[in-house]
């Protein structure tokens, strides 16, 4: 098995076996600390989670992963939280990830900016409904 | 530099940029010293392939968190919500999604109408004409004829798009026979001269590198300045120099690059909102109501999870439309007041994971489906409650704490007031049928937003005379002779919607009676 880093994010973001990876094999490690320096008191909480796991916890089934985690996640709920988001952020700002959520949801690989995206202009029609029923406001003497 | 102003403005936001504009003439000197630095939202995060990290740094809108040099920090360890709000050149209009509804003509009047609150010494009548001035200033899209609001002009813009997420929400609205309506966005949908037209991008929290959603520095600073007015920003004020009287203000020290200075003033006119008014004034201003009945906007939000890939992202994230079914009050609701159901569209996929509105996705093995099963496919509806104003909230300062310019550290007291939290039950449910009724499959709910500290009113409510307000209608503070206060800590009552049109349209009325009523006094020093 792996280090206890890469087993602690394939624990906390297995993947489905099919398109999503799980994030330690995908090599997001050394990712996830670097952000882990944008988080509050995000690298003292990511080392004090590696503190907490157990001797062997990178041999460990992903069941088995998962209850250590929660117990962990019980006793030390904002390191915890720090470290959830360190994972996430290194996650989902990879291009890789970010090309599987192309293909599965249509959310282009690029920033929002300058593109933008196309929507159709209002069509006012659509209150007609709303129009009929006449004013709701409080007449104020 | 000239250390004399005519005029001078503490802060450049919402309020503190419209009122100089406005109050600019020639021959009057109008300083304005903000604490932040000028944002280049030209080089916004949009533009980066990492910008939802900016979300959690940068543009953070909690200062506690955030830390940016202009920030100070606020002690919010006895207050439900905590603070969001920007300091720079714009303030918080730097990170805001720029919905921008009007008050009705009942929020003026709530203790003749409802027996709660208090009477405005201005109504809608008064204001309405700085409403229309400020919306073609900031460039308003949206659409005239709403039934849920008194008659207004023609708007600047066309309303922005529906999506396919907000599309259900108005199918679901329109099946229960409840009133929804395009927003008013300071957003433009149409191109005007150095600004380009919204292209939908959705992040408008981070900034608009084509300036379309507005932002006060964008709408007002380069139409001010050409009106004479300086900016001085990086500059913090530390305190108020009062003449023998105790009730001039003489000069006001701050302090910038360069190290501590003096300006001295004719008029002092604060827009620096209910915190760092209480900053400077806590220790001057000794008015019972001062810092008392601090209203926010007690906020729930109510997610629809929908089977279709809606692409939920593609449009300003708060800026779509609006339900005002529950706006007005209704014996049979069981609170007095109303609430209003505002559309929040999807965000970025990072963001949803992380729970952006309050329910991160689940880590461990359900998470990719878990995921997938939210980002693209759902839009939220905002419970925004008209707040009263209690007693117990209320903004004071620390005693012993300081910030690094030696200021008290402000203090944020509140709690959900009961009426507020049945309110939000029940406009939680009614979020819920609404949502029910667009074909949302699972609702996800999030009952109070702790990050929604954004709305800061009542601390310095105007009143007809002393023992009714801190202020006039004008903002001019009772008791001081050149002290006004121009921000949403007047407003009496706080209304189920957004502030900014109703501070801005304030501070511009403000700012033409001091302009029109009186040849400003030169500057002693």
């Amino acid at each position: 098995m792996n280090d206890p880093l890469t087993a602690l994010l394939d624990t906390l973001l297995p993947g489905d076996g099919a398109d999503w990876p799980a994030a330690g094999a995908h090599g997001l490690a050394a990712r996830m600390q670097d952000l882990a320096k944008g988080v509050p008191d995000g690298p003292i909480a990511l080392a004090t989670i590696l503190k907490a796991l157990p001797e062997g916890f990178a041999d460990l089934g992903q069941d088995q992963r998962e209850d250590v985690l929660r117990r962990i996640e019980t006793n030390m709920p904002k390191d915890f939280d720090a470290t959830v988001t360190a994972a996430y952020n290194s996650y989902y700002t990879d291009p890789h990830i970010r090309d599987v959520i192309e293909r599965l949801t249509g959310y282009e690989n690029r920033p929002p900016q300058p593109e933008g995206y196309a929507l159709e202009p209002f069509d006012e029609s659509l209150l007609d409904a709303v129009k009929a029923r006449g004013p709701i406001w409080r007449q104020v003497p | 530099m000239n250390e004399t102003a005519d005029i001078a403005i503490v802060g450049a936001g919402a309020a503190g940029l419209a009122f100089a504009w406005a109050v600019a003439a020639p021959g009057v000197r109008v300083v304005v010293l903000e604490a932040g630095g000028h944002v280049e939202q030209r080089r916004a995060p949009s533009l980066e392939p990492d910008w939802e990290l900016a979300l959690q740094g940068a543009y953070n809108a909690n200062p506690n968190v955030r830390r940016g040099p202009a920030d100070y920090p606020v002690d919010d360890t006895e207050s439900a919500i905590r603070p969001a709000i920007f300091n720079a050149v714009g303030g918080s209009t730097i990170r805001w999604g720029a919905h921008f509804p009007r008050f009705r003509p009942s929020d003026f009047r709530r203790r003749s109408l409802d027996g709660v609150a208090g009477d405005w010494p201005v109504n809608y009548d008064d204001v309405e004409l700085f409403y229309d001035l400020n919306d073609r200033m900031m460039g308003v899209s949206g659409l005239s004829g709403d039934p849920g609001n008194p008659p207004r002009s023609p708007r600047p813009c066309p309303p922005l798009p529906l999506c396919a997420a907000t599309e259900k929400l108005a199918a679901g609205f329109d099946r229960l026979g409840w009133h929804w309506w395009p927003s008013d966005a300071a957003i433009l949908s149409e191109a005007r001269k150095g600004r380009a037209a919204c292209n939908n991008c959705g992040p408008c929290s981070v900034g608009c590198p084509r300036h379309a959603r507005a932002s006060a520095d964008v709408a007002y600073l380069e139409a001010a300045e050409a009106k004479g007015v300086e900016l001085r920003s990086g500059s913090v004020v530390t305190g108020l120099e009062l003449a023998g009287n105790g009730r001039d203000v003489t000069g006001l020290r701050y302090v910038d690059s360069e190290g501590s200075k003096t300006l001295s003033c004719g008029q002092v006119v604060l827009a620096g909102n209910a915190l760092g008014n209480a900053r400077l004034l806590g220790d001057v201003l000794d008015h019972p109501l001062f810092g008392r009945g601090l209203m926010l906007h007690p906020t729930a939000i109510v997610t629809g999870l929908f089977e279709d890939k809606l692409q939920s992202w593609k449009g300003p994230f708060g800026s779509s439309l609006v339900c005002q079914e529950f706006y007005e009050n209704d014996a049979a609701h069981g609170f007095v007041g109303g609430f209003q159901l505002q559309a929040l569209r999807g965000q970025g996929p990072l963001t949803t994971a992380q729970g952006g509105y309050g329910l991160r996705v689940p880590w461990g093995r359900d998470h990719a489906g878990s995921f997938d099963a939210r980002f693209g496919r759902s839009v939220s509806l905002t419970v925004t409650c008209d707040d009263l104003p209690e007693d117990e909230n209320r903004i004071a300062v620390h005693l012993t704490k300081r910030d690094k310019v030696g200021l008290p550290v402000p203090r944020m007291i509140y709690r959900v007031g009961e009426n507020s939290d049945r309110m939000l039950r029940f406009g939680i449910d009614r979020a819920t049928d609404a949502l029910r009724a667009a074909g949302a499959k699972d609702i996800a709910v999030n009952p109070l937003t702790r990050n929604a500290g954004f709305h800061l009113m009542g601390t310095a409510r105007m009143g007809s005379d002393d023992s009714h307000g801190v202020t006039d209608s004008q903002g001019r503070v009772y008791g001081m002779g050149n002290l006004s206060i121009v921000d949403a800590s007047t407003f009496v009552t706080a209304a189920a919607v957004n502030p900014t049109p109703t501070l801005q349209a304030l501070a511009l009325r403000a700012a033409y009676a001091m302009r029109d009523a009186r040849v400003p006094e030169k500057a002693t020093a």
